[in-house]
């Protein structure tokens, strides 16, 4: 049966593009060495002890943070393994956590400025396009009235 | 890790199988038999079961105790969970971009010498 109105079978891939206005080796420097991660892996509220990073930069090696919630002091380990580094252009990495890898691409715009695009795979469909979360949410509108007329 | 962390863990792994997403997709249209679910697939009862334990413990649906049939319905709140997780994956990549653009600034200020 193949009637649902999004098809979510599929796995698919997000890519989070930026321009950064420095050169490519000191952008590619930033995302593989501790000393440069610790400043910016924290998202907002949060941060990324130096002495909680370890960078093993070689394939294979292991990519492995701590984020701590500097409100409360929680504590969220992420861990990956390298699966490709071409300095200085391509940084590839597993995540543990979910089956996603994601791929860095260090593009020089010939002008002192670096594009970088983090682009994960693996993603189940469903979770990413507008479309098919719509979709998928109006089929479990559909179901769950269908519930309510069993249970009236 | 937390427990909402394997929670997500285990949510992942039991999406990253098509058959699973299918039937997760077939029960976004209402609850079924697994005789319903197999029929569809062209799969073995036994084979539908397995990947039914699997959706289960990820808590991704729920089986009913109406005897035999025990049908399936999907449980939204756990697919909830990993919605999120899309949603707070790209505001961190976002936040990263963000901090990584001011840390390139200051790597790359000339010094000032104490002086503004």
């Amino acid at each position: 049966m193949n009637d649902a109105v999004t098809d979510p079978t599929e796995l698919t891939e997000v890519t989070y593009v930026r321009v950064f206005d420095a050169p490519r080796e000191l952008v590619f420097a930033c995302m593989l060495d501790p000393k440069h991660l610790t400043h910016f892996w924290g998202p907002t509220g949060m941060s990324t002890p130096l002495d909680k990073i370890v960078v093993e930069p070689w394939v294979g090696g292991a990519f492995r943070t701590v984020m701590v919630n500097d409100a409360t002091g929680e504590e969220y380990a992420s861990s990956g393994v390298y699966t490709e580094i071409a300095e200085p252009s391509r940084l590839a990495w597993t995540e543990n956590e979910t089956p996603t890898t994601a791929t860095t691409d260090f593009i020089d715009l010939g002008d002192g400025r670096t594009e970088v695009r983090i682009h994960q795979t693996n993603i189940p469909v469903m979770f990413t396009t507008e479309e098919a979360q719509a979709g998928f949410k109006t089929s479990l509108d559909r179901f769950a009235a269908h519930l309510a007329t069993l249970t009236a | 890790m937390s427990p909402d962390d394997e929670q997500l863990d285990a949510t992942f792994a039991a999406l990253s199988d098509g058959t699973r997403r299918s039937i997760l997709a077939r029960l976004a249209l209402g609850e079924a038999t697994v005789n319903e679910l197999a029929e569809p697939f062209d799969m073995s009862l036994p084979a539908v079961s397995k990947h039914l334990k699997v959706l289960e413990r990820a808590g991704l649906i729920s089986r009913g105790r109406n005897g035999q049939f025990r049908p399936c319905r999907l449980e939204a709140q756990a697919l909830d969970g990993a919605t999120d997780w899309i949603e707070r994956n790209r505001q961190i990549w976002t936040d990263r971009f963000d901090k990584l653009s001011a840390h390139l600034r200051d790597l790359q200020a000339p010094p000032t010498g104490g002086t503004p």
